[in-house]
This record gives C-alpha cells, sequence and structure tokens, in this order.
C-alpha cells in the first residue's frame, strides 16, 4: 500500500519535472518578441475594441501608437483626450487635444412628418433594405428605420425611437467611434462636432430632390431655398444639390437659420431654454410655446425655430466625416 | 431523352395561368416616361430637347459607354420634360416625358407582318443594325445584345442557346411569342447564328410549355425547307426545373459544360440569348424596327382569368396605366411584382414607367408574399441541396452575418445567382437570399479591387 | 419536423403494445419533461423566442423514452430529460447549436449513472402477446456478452424483425422502423446516406468477423436486427443538427458510427455500442463539415 503511494508520487513528480522542463523549452523557443510599452498602452485604452479608431482592436491601435513617430493620426475616439494623455504620457509624447464629436442623426422624417408610401415586409435590416429599393416613404435619401446603426453601437449609445422611428444618440454615451456612419447605407449620421456647452445647429436633413418633391414626400424635409445661407453672417452654410449643409467648423450658434428655415429642417440643440418673447427679432412665423432645446439626453429630436441666441464662438479643428453610398 | 442542369433546383408550382391569353396591343397613353436605364451599364444621355418633335422609333438618347445602347422614342409628339422622376424601386433616374400625337413611325421602319426569311450576309451590317435599334437582352439583365454577339478575340462561339425556358412561375409573355411569333423568333436566333460563325444553336423550353415545343419545331421545320440557313438549329425539351432558365444552368443542362467561376458563357463556348431578344433582334435586322416594345403578361391568383392579360406595351407606359387598361388592381393584391415570383422586384412606386426589360406586373396577395419569422438554423441542408450552383447557403449566410469575408470567399459566394432557391427551401424561414446577396456584393468588390491592385 | 414524429408512431404503438401501461408511463413522463424543460429553460433562462412550437423536444422526449426500458422509474427518466434539454441541448445555445444529440445524451449519463435500472429488462405487462409475462431477461446481446454466441441459437431472426424478446421499446420491432425510416425517405425528410452507410458497414464488418470465426462472432443479421442501430441509425444518427451536411460527411460519418459500434459490441464492455458511436461521431461533425462541401457549379 505505502509502496503504491510512493510510486504514484514519485511518478507524477518525475512527470512533473520533465513537463515543465519542456514547457520552458517550448516557451523559449515561441517566444514572441513584443514591445513591453504595447502593453502599457494598451492598459490605458478603454478596451472596447470598438474599430473606431481605425485599428482591428485595442491592441492593434497600441501597437499603432507605439510605432508611430509623433502620435499623428492615432486618435483614440472612445478614451478621448485623456487617454491620449495618458498614452502620450506612456511613450513620452505630446499630443494636441481634439475637439470632442458627436454621431448626429440628419433626418426628421419621423413617422409624423414622412408619411409612408407602402410597407416593407423583408428583411430587417437598413443595408438590405437600401439595395432593393429606395425605402417605405417617399424620401429616397432619408433614414429607413431598420436599426442597422443600432446594432453597430458597441456602447449602446443609439436606440430607435418607436414613435418617431428613427434613431437617437444619447450624447454621454457616445464616443464618436463612427460604426454609426459607416453603417448607414443612406448616409444619413454625420460626425459632428460636439460644440459649447454641447449646443448645436445642424440641418436634419440630406435629400438633394428638388423643394417641391422633397416637401410632398417629407413636411420637414430641407427644400435648398437657400434663406439659411442668406441670413448665415459666417458664410457657415451653403446649398448644393438642393439642400442645406452647416459648416461647424464656421458655425458660431446664431441660430438666425434655425429662425429663417420654412420647413424647420434646421435643429438647435441644447441651448438654454429662454422664455419665448412675444416680439421676437427676426422670424415671423408662429412659435410654438415648447421649448426650444430639448434636454440634452434627447439630443436631435426635432426641436421647433427657436428665438436667436447671441453668437457662440467654436472653434473646432476636424473635418466632417461625411459618408456617400 | 430530356434534359436538365445536374446540380440542385426546385420545383414550386409553375402557376400559369395566363398562357391562354393572346397578346393583344395596348392602346397609346396620353404621355410616356423613357427612363435613360433600360440597359445594363451607363445611363443612356438625351439627345434631344424639351419642345421637340419626335417620331416613333426616332433615337432619342446615346449610350454612353461600350455597355450601354440606344434608346428611341416609343410613340410620336413633343418632349415635355428632361429630368429625374422615380422608377420602380423609388429611385431617381433621368427620364424623356413625351407628350403622345398621333402614332407617326420614323422612315425606313417597316411596320407590316410580312415575315422576311432571307438573311442579310454582312456580318457587321447586323450588328450595328442591332446596336442602333437599341436591342438588349429581355430574359432579365438587359445587357447590351451587341456587345454579346462579339465574342473577345479568342474565343469563339460553339453553341447559340435561346432561351425558351421561362422557368419563373406565373411568367407567360415569352410562351405567348413562341406560339405567335414563332417565325420570327427562329429568324432572329439564324441571324445571331450567321453572326456567331455559324455554330450549333438550340432552342430551350421546358417541358411544361408542350405547345411551344410543338409550335417551334413546325415552324422550325417549314423554314429549313423554304429558306437557307436555318440548318443546325434544334429545339430540345428541358426538364421543367427551377432555375432552367439561368444563364448557367441552361449551359449545363444544354451543353453539360459548366462556366468556371467569376467566368464567362463565352469561355465554354457558349451564348444564352432569350427568345424575346431573338424577336428583337428580328424587327431590328429584318424591319429595321427599334426596340421600342415588349410583351408583358399580367397575372396573379387573386385575378380572374378573364382579367389576366399578355400585353404587347410601348416601353414608357406607366405601370399604372397597363393596370388600368387591365382593369385596376385587385383589392387582394399586396404586393406587386415586376417580373417573376422567384427573382422580380417588388413594384414600390406603380406609377414608374416600363422599360425595355419589364416582364410582368404579378399581384401577390398578403398571404403569398407574408414572411414568417425566422427560427434557428437546424442545418437540414435543404437550401444546399437546392442551390443550383452548390453553394451551401446555410453557411454563406453564418459567414456573412459575422463578416467573415476570407471565409466567404472561399466558400464561392460571388458565384451565387440570386435566383432565390434557398429563400425558397428554408423551413426555418432564414432571409438567406437577402444576407448573401449583400455579402456577394461586398466579396465582389474585394476581388475587383484585388485584381484592379494586380494590374498596377 | 412534425413529420418525424409520425415516423416514430409506429415504434411507439409497439412498444406500448408490448410493455403496457409501464412504457406509456415512460413515455409520458419523458415527452412531458422534455417539453416542459424546453419550455421553462428558453422563457426563463434564455430569455429568447420558446421553441417548443418546433416539436423537436417532443421528438427527445420520444427519442430518450424508446431508448429506456420500459420498467425505468419515473425519476430517473427525468433525470435523463433533465441531462438531454437541459445539459446536451440548452447549453449549447438550443435548437440549432448543440453538438451532440440530446436523446442519447441523455441515454448514455442514464446508463453510466443508473446501470441496474438501464439494464433490468423486466417483462412489464403488455396489452398483447400476455402469455408469457413477467418474463425477465436479457437482451439478446446482453445475452451473447454473457453467454456467447450459442446463446443466439434460441433465438428466432424472424422475431427479431417483428417482436424482440427483450430489450428498450426502441430495440423491439425492427418492422416498425423500418416503416418509419420509408416514411421519412418518402417525405423526403432525410437522406438515405446515413442509415445505409451505418447499416452497411455493421453488415460488412460483421460478415469479415463471423466468416473468421463463427464460434466467436455473432452474425451479421443478428446484428442488424438487434440494439439500438435500426432506431439509431434511422432517428438518431440523421438528426439534422447533430449528423454532417453533405452526402459524402454523412457517408464518412455512417461508416464511423457503424466501426465504432461494432468494435464496442465484439471487444467492449458493454453488449450495445450505438449511443457511445454516435455521441463519439457528433464530435467529429463539424471537422466533417469543414472538409466536405458539396460539389460546386463550375469548380
Amino acid at each position: 500500500m505505502t509502496q503504491t503511494i510512493i510510486w504514484t508520487i514519485a511518478i507524477i513528480s518525475v512527470l512533473g519535472a520533465v513537463l515543465a522542463v519542456v514547457l520552458y523549452l517550448v516557451a523559449k523557443k515561441f517566444k514572441v518578441e513584443e514591445d513591453p510599452r504595447i502593453d502599457q498602452v494598451e492598459k490605458v485604452l478603454p478596451g472596447a475594441n470598438c474599430g473606431g479608431c481605425g485599428q482591428a482592436g485595442c491592441h492593434a491601435f497600441a501597437q499603432h501608437c507605439v510605432e508611430s513617430p509623433d502620435l499623428g493620426g492615432c486618435f483614440c475616439p472612445v478614451g478621448g483626450n485623456d487617454v491620449m494623455q495618458k498614452v502620450a504620457g506612456v511613450l513620452g509624447l505630446q499630443v494636441e487635444a481634439k475637439e470632442p464629436m458627436v454621431a448626429v442623426v440628419r433626418c426628421n422624417g419621423s413617422c409624423e412628418n414622412r408619411p409612408r408610401t407602402n410597407e416593407y415586409g423583408g428583411y430587417a435590416s437598413c443595408r438590405v433594405k437600401a439595395s432593393l429599393y429606395s425605402g417605405d416613404t417617399g424620401c429616397s435619401f432619408g433614414c429607413l428605420g431598420c436599426g442597422d446603426c443600432v446594432s453597430v453601437c458597441k456602447f449602446g449609445a443609439i436606440v430607435m425611437d418607436p414613435e418617431s422611428g428613427l434613431p437617437v444618440v444619447d450624447e454621454e454615451k457616445c464616443t464618436a467611434c463612427g460604426a454609426c456612419a459607416k453603417a448607414c447605407p443612406k448616409g444619413v449620421i454625420e460626425l459632428r462636432n460636439k460644440g459649447r456647452r454641447n449646443m448645436r445647429v445642424f440641418v436634419s436633413c440630406i435629400n438633394k430632390d428638388k423643394g417641391g418633391v422633397a416637401r410632398k414626400a417629407c413636411k420637414a424635409a430641407c427644400i435648398g431655398c437657400g434663406k439659411c445661407a442668406k441670413v448665415c453672417p459666417f458664410g457657415a452654410i451653403t446649398v448644393e444639390n438642393n439642400l442645406a449643409y452647416i459648416d461647424f467648423n464656421k458655425c458660431k450658434l446664431c441660430k438666425k437659420c434655425v429662425a429663417e428655415c420654412p420647413t424647420g429642417a434646421i435643429h438647435a440643440v441644447n441651448f438654454p431654454v429662454i422664455p419665448a418673447k412675444p416680439a421676437a427679432p427676426a422670424a415671423a412665423a408662429p412659435k410654438p410655446a415648447a421649448p426650444a432645446a430639448t434636454a440634452p439626453a434627447a439630443a436631435p429630436k426635432p426641436a421647433p425655430a427657436a428665438a436667436p441666441a447671441p453668437s457662440e464662438k467654436a472653434a473646432p479643428a476636424t473635418e466632417p466625416v461625411k459618408k456617400e453610398e | 431523352m430530356k434534359t436538365t442542369f445536374s446540380i440542385g433546383g426546385i420545383h414550386p408550382n409553375d402557376s400559369k395561368i395566363s398562357k391562354d391569353c393572346k397578346i393583344e396591343v395596348l392602346p397609346l397613353p396620353a404621355k410616356v416616361f423613357v427612363s435613360m436605364a433600360q440597359h445594363l451599364g451607363a445611363p443612356a444621355t438625351p439627345k434631344v430637347s424639351v419642345g421637340d418633335k419626335v417620331l416613333a422609333g426616332q433615337v432619342i438618347a446615346e449610350p454612353a459607354g461600350f455597355i450601354s445602347a440606344f434608346v428611341h422614342s416609343p410613340v410620336s409628339g413633343t418632349v415635355k420634360s428632361i429630368g429625374p422622376r422615380k422608377d420602380i424601386a423609388g429611385n431617381n433616374m433621368t427620364h424623356i416625358e413625351i407628350d403622345v400625337e398621333g402614332d407617326e413611325w420614323a422612315e425606313g421602319i417597316d411596320l407590316s407582318d410580312t415575315l422576311v426569311t432571307e438573311i442579310p450576309q454582312d456580318n457587321k451590317a447586323i450588328l450595328d443594325k442591332i446596336k442602333a435599334c437599341g436591342v438588349v437582352g429581355l430574359g432579365g439583365a438587359t445587357f447590351p445584345t451587341h456587345v454579346k454577339l462579339c465574342p473577345p478575340p479568342g474565343k469563339k462561339a460553339e453553341c447559340l442557346i435561346l432561351n425558351g425556358a421561362e422557368c419563373e412561375p406565373y411568367l407567360t409573355s415569352d410562351y405567348r411569342i413562341m406560339l405567335e411569333r414563332s417565325k420570327e423568333i427562329i429568324v432572329g436566333a439564324a441571324i445571331m447564328k450567321q453572326v456567331l460563325g455559324g455554330c450549333r444553336t438550340v432552342i430551350g423550353i421546358e417541358e411544361n410549355k408542350p405547345e411551344a415545343i410543338r409550335v417551334m419545331n413546325e415552324s422550325l421545320a417549314a423554314l429549313q425547307k423554304t429558306a437557307k440557313g436555318y440548318d443546325g438549329i434544334e429545339v430540345m425539351s428541358l426538364k421543367k426545373k427551377y432555375p432552367q432558365g439561368g444563364e448557367k444552368q441552361l449551359i449545363d443542362a444544354v451543353m453539360k459544360r459548366q462556366v468556371k467561376s467569376m467566368g464567362l458563357p463565352i469561355d465554354v463556348g457558349a451564348v444564352v440569348q432569350n427568345v424575346a431578344t431573338s424577336l428583337a433582334v428580328y424587327e431590328a435586322v429584318q424591319k429595321n424596327k427599334p426596340l421600342v416594345t415588349n410583351t408583358l403578361t399580367i397575372t396573379g391568383d387573386c385575378l380572374p382569368v378573364e382579367k389576366q392579360h399578355n400585353y404587347l406595351f410601348r416601353i414608357g407606359m406607366p405601370l399604372s396605366y397597363i393596370a388600368e387598361c387591365a382593369g385596376g388592381v385587385p383589392e387582394a393584391a399586396a404586393k406587386i411584382v415586376s417580373g417573376g415570383p422567384m427573382m422580380g422586384k417588388a413594384i414600390a412606386n406603380l406609377d414608374a414607367a416600363t422599360v425595355k426589360g419589364s416582364s410582368s406586373l404579378l399581384y401577390l396577395t398578403e398571404e403569398q408574399t407574408r414572411r414568417n419569422a425566422e427560427s434557428a438554423c437546424i442545418r437540414c441542408g435543404k437550401c444546399a441541396d437546392a442551390c443550383p450552383m452548390g453553394l451551401e447557403p446555410f453557411l454563406l449566410n453564418k459567414y456573412a452575418r459575422n463578416g467573415m469575408m476570407e471565409e466567404l470567399e472561399e466558400n464561392a459566394i460571388q458565384d451565387c445567382i440570386e435566383c432565390g432557391c434557398c429563400l425558397y427551401s428554408c423551413p426555418a424561414n432564414i432571409p438567406l437570399l437577402d444576407v448573401i446577396r449583400i455579402a456577394k456584393g461586398d466579396v465582389i468588390r474585394i476581388i475587383r479591387g484585388r485584381a484592379a491592385a494586380a494590374k498596377k | 419536423m412534425r413529420d418525424v414524429v409520425i415516423a416514430l408512431l409506429p415504434a411507439v404503438v409497439v412498444s406500448v403494445l408490448f410493455y403496457g401501461w409501464h412504457e406509456l408511463l415512460v413515455l409520458g413522463v419523458s415527452v412531458a419533461s422534455c417539453v416542459l424543460l424546453e419550455f421553462l429553460i428558453t422563457k426563463y433562462l434564455l430569455k429568447k423566442a420558446c421553441t417548443v412550437g418546433d416539436w423537436s423536444a417532443v421528438i427527445t422526449g420520444v427519442l430518450l423514452a424508446l431508448n429506456l426500458p420500459a420498467s425505468t422509474p419515473w425519476w430517473v427518466v427525468f433525470i435523463g430529460a433533465v441531462v438531454a434539454i437541459g445539459v446536451a441541448k440548452m447549453t449549447f445555445g438550443g435548437l440549432g447549436q448543440n453538438l451532440f444529440n440530446p436523446a442519447i445524451a441523455g441515454r448514455v449519463f442514464l446508463l453510466i449513472s443508473f446501470p441496474t435500472y438501464m439494464t433490468d429488462w423486466t417483462r412489464t405487462t403488455g396489452f398483447i402477446g400476455g402469455g408469457i409475462d413477467a418474463f425477465s431477461g436479457a437482451t439478446p446481446l446482453g445475452l451473447v456478452k454473457e453467454g456467447g454466441v450459442a446463446a443466439t441459437q434460441t433465438m428466432d431472426y424472424l422475431d427479431m424483425l417483428f417482436l424482440n424478446i427483450g430489450g428498450s421499446a426502441g430495440e423491439l420491432s425492427a418492422i416498425a422502423i423500418i416503416v418509419g425510416f420509408i416514411y421519412l425517405l418518402a417525405r423526403k425528410v432525410i437522406k438515405p446516406w446515413i442509415t445505409l452507410s451505418i447499416l452497411g458497414t455493421v453488415a460488412v464488418f460483421s460478415a469479415i468477423f463471423w466468416g473468421i470465426n463463427p464460434e466467436q462472432y455473432t452474425d451479421p443479421v443478428f446484428n442488424l436486427l438487434t440494439g439500438g442501430i435500426l432506431l439509431g441509425s434511422v432517428f438518431m444518427a440523421t438528426d439534422y443538427v447533430t449528423s454532417p451536411m453533405s452526402n459524402l460527411g454523412g457517408v464518412i460519418f455512417g461508416v464511423g458510427i457503424g466501426l465504432l459500434t461494432m468494435l464496442i459490441r465484439y471487444f467492449g464492455a458493454y453488449p450495445e455500442g450505438m449511443s457511445f458511436a454516435i455521441l463519439i461521431m457528433n464530435s467529429t461533425v463539424p471537422l466533417i463539415n469543414k472538409y466536405c462541401h458539396s460539389k460546386k457549379y463550375g469548380r
């Protein structure tokens, strides 16, 4: 009996020792040399592996950062400037602060504004739907409402509003990784400057049809009338192909255009609520008493024309991400 | 010996309800809208201006590239406007709007019914005529016919296959022209045969159309007796199986050869043309008549038989006008499809104008079009058995949903012909084709990108 | 999948007639607990769409019951159902995801855990053939394991074709299962390749050994008619989820099952080898699927 126990212990010990040596040799032989700084950099990254930086994941991004001489072109949209400062600290480099961005849904074609002209019964994917036809409304440019953007968001920052049928971005959660903008086959979603105190003015429409056609398809469409471009004191608005576009690098958030827009296609969000004055300066259109700015959480919801606010300054320094199909 | 393609295939109910409805000529509407994208390739460029008087058969748009085609005015009248209009998918496309005034045809067009059996000898002139008359493939892809009839250097056509399979359920327009215009079709075939250097010519017809097989055989025998140039043409009866009319399947069935992946039919010496295209070739070459008319079936289970029609329409007629002529859209119709139920496209906009390739207005009921909820794949393999290309749709579906491009390419997603057999056969209602079609586009883009990079 | 249930009906009817109320109880408990477990797990644990309506749980329940002796206590049957549905099916993600055939996994678990119950072939009183009730004995294969080939001499093959002497419900009547097989083929639910390759391999393998030494090894007909060979090859090995996709893959799979079954029967400790063989070959299915693809057009 004792002999069996002794033998067992002996055999197992010898086996363990032999295998340990084998493991050691194998580990030595197949060791992958890697810059230790890659691990250090990866530790300060968010670890979401979202790919928003353009790399395959956080490890690949860390490798990219280490290999880059001055961190040029390296930016983690999720971690933002804080994380990039930390990365620079690890690598002993300097980085410039980048203006924070946010995903903006540029479509106002809610069920109410944009009546359905047919019923889509196919596979519920925007990409599939877009490949088949122009969509179930008269507008062939706007949101298709199948939620491809929702399913690609790794941060749960975008949800479909069942009432309007449009996606809604949660600004707190949005990291501007751009996955939704890439996923949208219509290019409805744009990454825009987050703006001072999150205040933004943008054209919530990308319909390039002629005014009448666009208006017929959707009550809140941009009809390309150009009034906004005329009223803009900063030359931030261009009208091309019957569609106005506000360059957020030039926009000073004066909101003159918002008041001018006849269809309410220009949205101003997160502006402080100013009690409606009986004699608002510019716009003659009757304004609803509803607050102009919605709560921060529900950003790009339709906000009716608001009274112009004093001009603000903003100096972002990035290119807008515009996606064409 | 009846023959068919070797891999996969399904047997949907053929539902050829409108097969006994004679072809009727539609009256002219008040205005037509002629699309510039009636063919595969670059949209044509308009060559008329607003206010111009045009005659039927007159060129109104020119090809904008090698793969493109002439567009002719289908009616006589005045050009009212040129601009974007929504096509059947609801997308904008340039259309020329013409107010119809009378019905005058351009000079030199023979509108009589006289059969011209003598084939001109100058192949170059024939090809020019086919091109000038804007003939495109009417089997679905609308590929410019003259391009197909000019094999690239070093390749020789060994067999011209005329596609009279009409394997899609419900459609009967090809069947009707095979009954009513059989001689013209055979003359068209003989013309193409001569252009291709006198190769073997086979007219493939599915066995569920015995009448068409009989009529075509009789007409062929009659022509072979009276005129020259009709030897070496035969009518072949094919087993009924969908997608028999698919180009690659038809080549497999008739020639027992298979086109390589990403290859063209001419690589195995085959040229496939639809019977309707053959008719268009006849009219272009023998009658000098451009392609401005085609045959269209109005059918569906929810349409009473007396309201079903096979119409000879002019291109540019709005679909809604044709539907009105046939007595309006039935109430039970939940979906209107242009083309067959397997590969046709749902019409999002009934006001869209007909194009050269329009082949049907198919009314489907709610019950026929409803999609049931998707359930889990149990790997029953029915899709793989049905796939006529021998692919494994369940696998492609899995890879596609996970974005595994390399695996998709390895498993030949680029060979998919989008026939819909997998979707038809799936007991779990998985939208296989929808998923695969998108991923196939991505993979083909990757392959093309790589080829372009390799060239540099 | 309802077709599979229909195809199983002849075997179910024969076993109920032969084994009586006990068999009905085993069947009832097995099916009810499989369906209930599937419902509870999909609804409350996985929180996804309930898949009870697709009949797959019913099939698992029936197959499990047909694999157990009629005298099995109800709680043993229930444990089998827990293993089949809860462990073998749902932990992998439910229908379409499981690597192993649930019914066989349940059966093998019981075979290893409760060998006494699982080999107690007490003849319970049936609705027919009541003359020899309360016959307690082993299955034909069990007899061979104990008594050698000589034991087969007392058996009549024609009897086996229609009604076996002992054994689990599914082993009872070869004809009932063949009727189900023909129905499945006619309805194009399954393809014959897996079943035929299993049977063929068993026949060839046993023929070779029997030819060499008929004293030691049982003959092919005996091997085809006894044990779960028929039930397994028709209903269990052909399960869509746990069998290869392509025809070639199916043949490889079937030959593997046939070989393993016969190796276990001739040289293993268990008299029966079908369940183990199917489970082992189930685990090779992903590999087979990776290398056996259908013939592609133009390649």
